[in-house]
């Protein structure tokens, strides 16, 4: 089969690689029928996150129809149209059993890795690193689902991929950070990075009660889409000074819930930004938090500092004195994909919610390289990219 | 831990050890160390020179962190990951875990308590064979297809609470092993406690043991207590293997 394989820092390439198979009796083999490039796929493809190895097959936003079950498996059965969450997770441990899916405790066969570096382990990702445990992810023509009998969500006919795609990560990644920020009715919450977590978090703050929502980015094209599809005021960074305009539109208080869609690789300006640059690119840091900073101080006392942008090892600088003195809560996490899909499939069902206007590109499986540097370089008007792994690109936006 | 062999031991790196700092880096990577961070200094000061102050100072910063860990044999960073890449001679090995298990301390004993269960997590252990109520047959295994065998019986059983066991005669790797199973709080299972003891393989098979016994580390038994949980809560062990077969067009 074909697959987007990892070669390194910004080379990725098309594959061909052997059809993958059932190993274990709860696993399933599903034929991909439209895959995502996330934008946590760029720290991949930028080489920040360690143990990717060469011909490392990429993707975690990935659905389609499954071909093969294993011995186990009576849920399914070939020709179903699936969802598959990014976190793979077992359904019967402790942390699985309380919905905290991406905390499962045995779908990773490295979790040796992680717990060296965090204390303790996250469930399995597809196609990210092998500190996620090393899976084939879905940028592929096949994908090897393990414990494919809890968490995959059956698709009703009528809704299309490109309606429900979305409910593989990004859908459920912002709710639960919209979620995370208990919102009450009124609040004012603040997004950092349009990309397409952060407009979904927008639309889902709307849903969980928001009276205010601020959108912060650098490009006009993706504040624009906050401001036509989210209903956010968009505020460019780089034409204001972020906190200072905040606390000037909100009475002086600053937002209830500040959102970093942002996460280890931000964006910033001046001496600051240098700095992060400078002490990430010699690995003295892992991560750039400059978001995460303009969140803190930005929040107002009391309020919610909610984390779905990825992190990956230690930020330096990190304003504690504010945390403290303010007493914000702060939430962060991969998302429990599996608990929300039911909820958000009715959601979508019912036209509450509709992610696939964020769709600018459809590609082919062999076009991904250029869809990577296109996503990398936010050229052409590039928000979201899906990949058909059974069909031809279409460049129509 | 031993100061690696035949490295003189410099000023610093007596300073570092008497401030209780251990040496946990390799002598080829305390070399690399010091070739690498003496090049990273330099690169700084030229940055430095060149009016590039910022990232001249990060640079010498971070040479200067690399020249202390090849100098004194100790990093922080290993230190603070727990990887010890100084390498020890076999002297035995002596391992506890304690994991928790979503299943009930009655059902974890039974899986236990069942030996010929052992090496479906044990990755070392090529068979267990019960031999008798109380003693069993234990045959491990070692790189190239080498592999030794011993006899075991168990010293204490309590049924859902505590299995321990010993091998028996002169084993090529003498060794023995408690597992405790309590009730975790608040309705998370049970709470295992193993632990295992390998003495150093003697006697004229001591060679073959030695390298059987070699394969057995810290980090392996507790790979094999995550394959334990895993088989106990989901039927199964984990695996990204990638072994392509069929095709599915």
């Amino acid at each position: 089969m074909k697959a987007v394989c990892w070669h390194g820092k910004h080379h990725v390439q098309v594959d061909t690689v052997p059809d993958p198979q059932i190993l274990n009796p709860r696993d399933a083999i599903v034929k991909v029928t439209l895959s995502g490039i996330c934008g946590s796929d760029l720290h991949l493809y930028n080489g920040k996150v360690p143990t990717m190895k060469e011909g490392d097959i990429l993707g975690h936003e990935f659905m389609g129809v499954v071909v093969e079950t294993g011995s186990a498996i009576t849920s399914l059965s070939r020709g179903d149209r699936v969802i598959v969450p990014f976190p793979i997770a077992c359904g019967d441990c402790w942390y699985c059993q309380e919905g905290l899916w991406a905390l499962c405790d045995n779908s990773n066969p490295n979790s040796w890795m992680l717990e060296k570096l965090y204390g303790d382990t996250g469930a399995g990702i597809y196609g990210y690193s092998h500190l996620y445990g090393g899976y084939a992810g879905g940028q592929a023509e096949f994908v090897r689902v393990p414990f494919a009998d809890t968490g995959l969500e059956k698709v009703p006919p009528e809704l299309s991929d490109e309606k429900v795609l979305f409910l593989t990560d990004i859908l459920p990644t912002g709710y639960q950070a919209a979620e995370n920020c208990h919102i009450q009715k009124g609040d004012t919450v603040a997004v950092w990075g349009c990309g397409p977590v952060g407009l979904l978090a927008m639309k889902c703050a709307w849903q969980l009660g928001a009276g205010k929502v601020f959108a912060i980015d650098r490009f006009p094209e993706r504040l624009e889409m906050a401001r036509m599809h989210c209903k956010a005021e968009p505020l460019n960074y780089e034409e204001v000074d972020i906190t200072e305009a905040l606390h000037d539109m909100t009475g002086g208080r600053g937002p209830d819930s500040c959102i970093d869609a942002v996460g280890m690789e931000a964006q910033g300006t001046g001496l600051e930004a240098a700095y992060d640059t400078v002490k990430q690119t010699l690995r003295l840091e892992n991560d750039r938090p400059i978001a995460l900073r303009q969140l803190i101080k930005a929040c107002r006392k009391g309020g919610t500092v909610s984390i779905p942008g990825v992190y990956s090892g230690f930020v330096d600088k990190m304003p504690m004195g504010a945390v403290f003195a303010k007493g914000l809560t702060i939430r962060a996490g991969q998302t429990h994909v599996q608990k929300y899909l039911r909820p958000l499939m009715r959601l979508i069902e019912t036209g509450a919610i509709d992610s696939s206007f964020l769709i600018t590109h459809r590609l082919s499986l062999n076009d991904a390289p250029m869809g990577y540097e296109l996503f990398d370089r936010k050229q052409d008007g590039c928000v979201k990219i899906v990949l058909r792994p059974q069909g031809v690109s279409q460049t129509v936006h | 831990m031993e100061a690696a062999t035949g490295a003189t031991q410099s000023g610093l790196e007596r300073e570092a050890k008497q401030r209780g700092k251990q040496i946990n880096v390799g002598r080829n990577e305390r070399t690399a160390s010091m070739i690498g961070g003496a090049a990273l200094a330099v690169t700084g000061l030229t940055k430095l020179a060149g009016k590039k102050i910022l990232p001249g100072m990060a640079l010498m910063a971070a040479g200067g962190m690399f020249l202390y860990r090849g100098k004194t044999g100790h990093c922080d960073v290993f230190e603070a990951m727990g990887v010890d890449t100084a390498g020890t001679e076999d002297k035995g090995l002596t391992v506890e875990k304690v994991l928790t298990i979503n299943r009930t301390p009655q059902e974890v004993y039974e899986f236990w308590h069942n030996f010929e269960n052992i090496p479906r997590f044990m990755r070392h252990l090529e068979a267990v064979r019960t031999t008798g109520g109380r003693t069993s047959h234990w045959k491990a295994r070692g790189p190239a297809g080498v592999s030794v065998e011993w006899d075991a019986e168990i010293l204490e059983d309590y049924p859902g609470q505590r299995i321990s066991w010993q091998s028996l005669g002169n084993a090529d790797i003498p060794n023995e092993g408690t597992v405790e199973f309590m009730e975790a709080p608040g309705g998370r299972g049970t709470e295992v406690k193993v632990h295992l003891t390998y003495r150093p393989p003697g006697g004229t098979a001591g060679k073959l043991a030695a390298k059987v016994a070699h394969g057995i580390n810290a980090q392996v038994i507790e790979e094999d207590m995550k394959r334990l949980k895993q088989i106990m809560e989901t039927g199964e062990t984990a695996t990204a293997a990638y072994t392509g077969s069929r095709t599915y067009h």
